[in-house]
């Protein structure tokens, strides 16, 4: 109903837009006279029909928003929720599904995966008292059920973002020339005075002229479209989704080989957890094949941002996995709604503290990690001033298996007070 | 009598119980290089069970309790697992033989690694049942008859506990078992009676439900006496949704064994007076511990006990009645009963009397976890504790109901899953008491210990960023209220 009252004052001129900005509600948008009307009974439309598109501009014109958030993933969705309840009008931008790579593809995804990995426990369990669980493994069932939870989730985003009354724009935006940011949708023009990008990212594929049949292969994207366990798989990297897929198939019964450039996997992580990851790996029977040649990383475009979400131009802010920084789905929301709070609440100092973030890749056995790296420790603070604790055990779970795995722990402390 | 006369003592530390508490103490000393002796007995259950050194912990405590719990969710498992594509045929059988041998082998294993690093850090050890002579010396026979006579400049009681026999139940001492019976049967329990409602009764009534078992639990009043309340009920209600009996507001008056070999238990039901009457295989008493010093001769050293429960009085540097005597573990009044407790408390000792520290044993804010079906895990003050404290107006609870990504698939009902952060209401807001409801509760409430522990307040907690996807963030994502009246269920990211 306050849309509606406003809608009506829209043509009082300068001093409704001195009251407007006074008050910390929202804005009307700037429409001609003709399309109030048209916002009046979009207005009285809102409360019947709860999934409203994008305003139908009259041609030429250019929608206006508070807020225009490009990407509707993790970063995306969450900073716009934040800024839709501080009062700004946001629209997000989205050619796919709702929730991004998180729901659709990777984590939520894989998470679902390893549980049917941590299944290869038939024979845990025969140790533990139940005899025969000769399961044989229907890759279809659990493909179908993961399909449907996926769906489920792309609606369950859908609705929180029709009740937080914020617009969904269908389409791939682009920037325009224009003098005032601008991107275009599907031919139709929108702006806003603050615009985020949080388009994520894609995996990354060599070229054809680096490796001949390239395009032959496929992604995490492509691994959760598979209808049928692959009875041999290669799979090319050495990074936490590497492998975590490498895990997963080989536990599910896939003769499989990881294609790495070096002699270790997640070679960013501590020296210990790579060392140990990798030669997990081997004990549960994936090959390793190290010192691969051939495969080239390319420039992936990683979109340059301060300490507080600022692309170098005015007005366009960036956060999630198109920075290249902590790709992960927390980070992502979290800085979302940091720069929502700074941008709709005026809270200058609001803004993601990268240090210390937590994460976890899930591995067999799966790695915690926070902080830094005994490397990295030794780096800032000097060898001397470096202490580290270690443990490596094996966990009581596996005191009555025959299947054992290490429990390794290392905790790096700096200075006098072993902080 | 001879040290006496020339002053010179056997040992510089003598430790009575070889448990959690009393090894880690006597491997403390030794390493600082004191002549330490250890002396350990097991007296016999009723039923007769018996076992090796390591004390309740790692023979009749969390070790294989911990055991049969990963057994029983197993068991979950293989019910989920034709959801994520698994062809496994249903119902599948479960042979407590099997999984009882493992148990059993692997905490014998755990009792021949005790007397291997004991003899390592050369701590002489007797399997004795001792007692005090006077405040320096104890006796005990050993195998075989012989008498020994230990003397010691410094000794710890670490004796524990045993649980308590209803001895005013007519039956109850000749046909019931315990905790110190149950994971050393050589057969299934079978149709089990679990008397109590402390963890100890909902964790086994838990496993035996998870293995297949027809379980029912009696109690008296309130389950987890001592715990959250509104926690609690939350466990309760998860394990009677998901096969487990209860008989609330009942206490049994007698147990007989029928000519066919099965147990009849006879009980009333305290609010309407009525009698009633089941058959059971098994009936397992779980109404709590006693201290272990009744065959101490406690008096010929002049240690002070507590007259209600018996148990030692101590001071917060572990010193009892007598300045050379000491104490450790469940056998103390006013105590936590854990494990890891009872061994920082026994280092910190040692460190204090051999090492030149003056640290003491800090118990505030220990984190424990019940593993009963659903896991709680807890640290910190209850909800009811701190308003008690600090006043309704002054106390802010954070809530929600959340489901674990896995029991999605799975189709598991998540209703218990839940978790309660219990702060104080002004800036910062200290963060008093942190409440988790959910799988692997204490792989989730460890690490948040630590945050309290150094005076974490929520301001900090919503600053940490959470891990994704796991059931561990939700508590870095709590945002609703009690007071706010909304609903606090999760739902997207």
């Amino acid at each position: 109903m306050a849309l509606l009252t406003r809608a009506l004052s829209a043509r009082a001129g300068p001093s409704w837009r001195r009251a407007a900005r006074a008050s910390p509600g929202f804005q009307l948008p700037l429409l001609e006279p003709a399309a109030v009307t048209r916002a009046l009974s979009r207005a009285m439309a809102c409360r019947q029909e709860p999934q409203p598109q994008g305003p139908p501009p009259a041609a030429g014109a250019v929608a206006s928003y508070d807020y225009l958030v490009i990407g509707g993933g993790s970063g995306g969705l969450a900073s716009a929720r934040r800024a839709a309840e501080l009062g700004a009008r946001a629209a997000v931008v989205e050619s796919h599904k709702l929730g991004g790579t998180c729901v659709s593809t990777a984590v939520c995804s894989v998470r679902g995966r390893r549980f049917v990995s941590a299944f290869r426990s038939t024979a845990c369990a025969r140790s533990y008292g139940f005899p025969s669980c000769e399961g044989k493994f229907n890759w279809r069932v659990i493909k179908e059920k993961r399909d449907a939870y996926v769906s489920r989730l792309n609606t369950i985003y859908q609705n929180n973002l029709t009740k937080s009354h914020i617009e969904i724009i269908r389409g791939h935006a682009a920037f325009t020339s224009d003098p005032k940011p601008t991107i275009e949708v599907s031919g139709k023009k929108y702006t806003a005075p603050h615009i985020l990008i949080a388009t994520g990212g894609v995996p990354s594929i060599p070229h054809e002229s680096q490796i001949p049949g390239a395009s032959l292969g496929i992604t995490s994207d492509g691994f959760f479209q598979l209808e049928e366990l692959p009875s041999r798989s290669v799979i090319v990297g050495a990074g936490y989704i590497a492998v975590e897929i490498a895990g997963i198939l080989s536990a599910l019964g896939s003769k499989t080989s990881l294609m790495i450039r070096h002699d270790k996997v997640l070679r960013s992580f501590d020296s210990m957890i790579s060392t140990n990851c990798t030669e997990e790996l081997e004990n549960a029977g994936v090959e390793v094949l190290k010192f691969s040649q051939g495969i080239q990383t390319d420039d992936k475009g990683h979109i340059i941002v301060d300490e507080f979400q600022n692309t170098n131009v005015k007005g366009i802010y960036a956060v999630g996995d198109v920075c290249g920084k902590a790709l992960l789905t927390p980070v992502a929301i979290a800085a979302g709604r940091k720069l929502a709070h700074r941008l709709f609440e005026h809270k200058e100092d609001s803004k993601l503290d990268y240090n210390n973030i937590p994460t976890v890749v899930f591995s067999h056995p799966p790695i915690g990690t926070v902080g830094l790296t005994e490397d990295e420790a030794i780096h800032k603070y000097g060898e001397e001033n470096v202490k580290i604790y270690s443990t490596s055990f094996t966990p009581m779970y596996h005191a009555v298996t025959k299947r054992k795995t290490k429990c390794v722990m290392k905790m790096v402390c700096a200075n006098k007070e072993e902080k | 009598l001879e040290d006496h006369l020339t002053g010179q003592r056997d040992y510089d530390l003598l430790v009575i119980g070889g448990g959690s508490g009393g090894l880690a103490c006597a491997k403390e000393a030794a390493q600082l290089g004191r002549k330490v002796a250890v002396v350990d007995y097991v007296e016999p259950s009723p039923q007769g069970t018996r076992w090796g050194l390591g004390g309740t912990c790692v023979n009749v405590g969390c070790i294989p309790k911990k055991l049969m719990h990963q057994a029983a969710l197993l068991g979950g498992l293989i019910q989920d697992a034709p959801h994520y594509g698994w062809e496994v045929a249903q119902p599948v059988p479960h042979d407590w033989r099997k999984m009882a041998e493992a148990v059993q082998n692997h905490v014998k294993s755990l009792n021949w690694g005790h007397r291997v690093q004991l003899q390592d850090r050369k701590v002489k050890y007797f399997n004795i049942k001792a007692s005090f002579v006077d405040e320096h010396t104890v006796c005990g026979v050993a195998k075989g008859g012989k008498e020994i006579l230990l003397s010691a400049d410094h000794i710890i009681i670490a004796t524990g506990g045993r649980p308590r026999y209803p001895t005013h139940i007519e039956g109850a001492l000749e046909y019931g078992i315990t905790s110190d019976d149950i994971f050393w049967l050589k057969e299934s329990p079978g149709k089990t009676l679990v008397v109590g409602a402390s963890y100890v009764a909902l964790e086994c009534a838990g496993f035996l439900t998870g293995i297949g078992l027809d379980t029912t639990v009696m109690i008296r009043s309130i389950p987890l006496r001592g715990f959250d309340q509104q926690m609690s009920s939350m466990v309760i209600e998860h394990m009677a949704s998901h096969g487990t009996q209860f008989l609330r507001g009942c206490a049994p008056s007698r147990v007989r064994r029928l000519p066919d070999g099965h147990l009849q238990v006879t009980w009333e039901d305290c609010t309407t007076g009525k009698e009633d009457t089941g058959t059971f295989d098994t009936v397992l008493w779980a109404i709590g511990r006693v201290p272990d010093t009744r065959s101490l001769n406690l008096e010929k050293a002049g240690v002070d006990t507590s007259p209600d429960t018996q148990k030692i009085l101590v001071d917060s540097r572990e010193g009892t009645s007598v300045p050379h005597i000491y104490a450790i573990g469940d056998v103390v009044e006013g105590r936590p009963e854990l494990t890891p407790t009872a061994i920082m408390a026994g280092r910190l000792l040692v460190q204090r009397l051999f090492g030149g520290s003056s640290d003491l044993m800090d118990y505030d804010n220990v984190p424990t976890t019940v593993f009963t079906p659903l896991e709680y895990g807890c640290v910190g003050l209850s909800e009811e504790e701190a308003v008690a404290r600090h006043g309704q107006e002054h106390v802010e609870v954070y809530h929600a109901h959340y489901k674990p990504l896995e029991f999605t698939v799975a189709g598991r009902d998540a209703s218990q899953c839940y978790v309660k952060m219990v702060c104080l209401r002004e800036p910062p807001q200290l963060v008093l008491g942190l409440h988790f409801l959910g799988p692997n509760a204490g792989e989730v409430t460890q690490g948040f210990a630590l945050g309290i522990k150094c005076g974490a307040s929520y301001a900090q907690v919503m600053r940490t960023v959470g891990i994704h996807p796991t059931c561990s963030e939700e508590v870095v994502k709590l945002r609703i209220s009690k007071r706010s009246g909304l609903d606090p269920t999760v739902t997207g990211c």
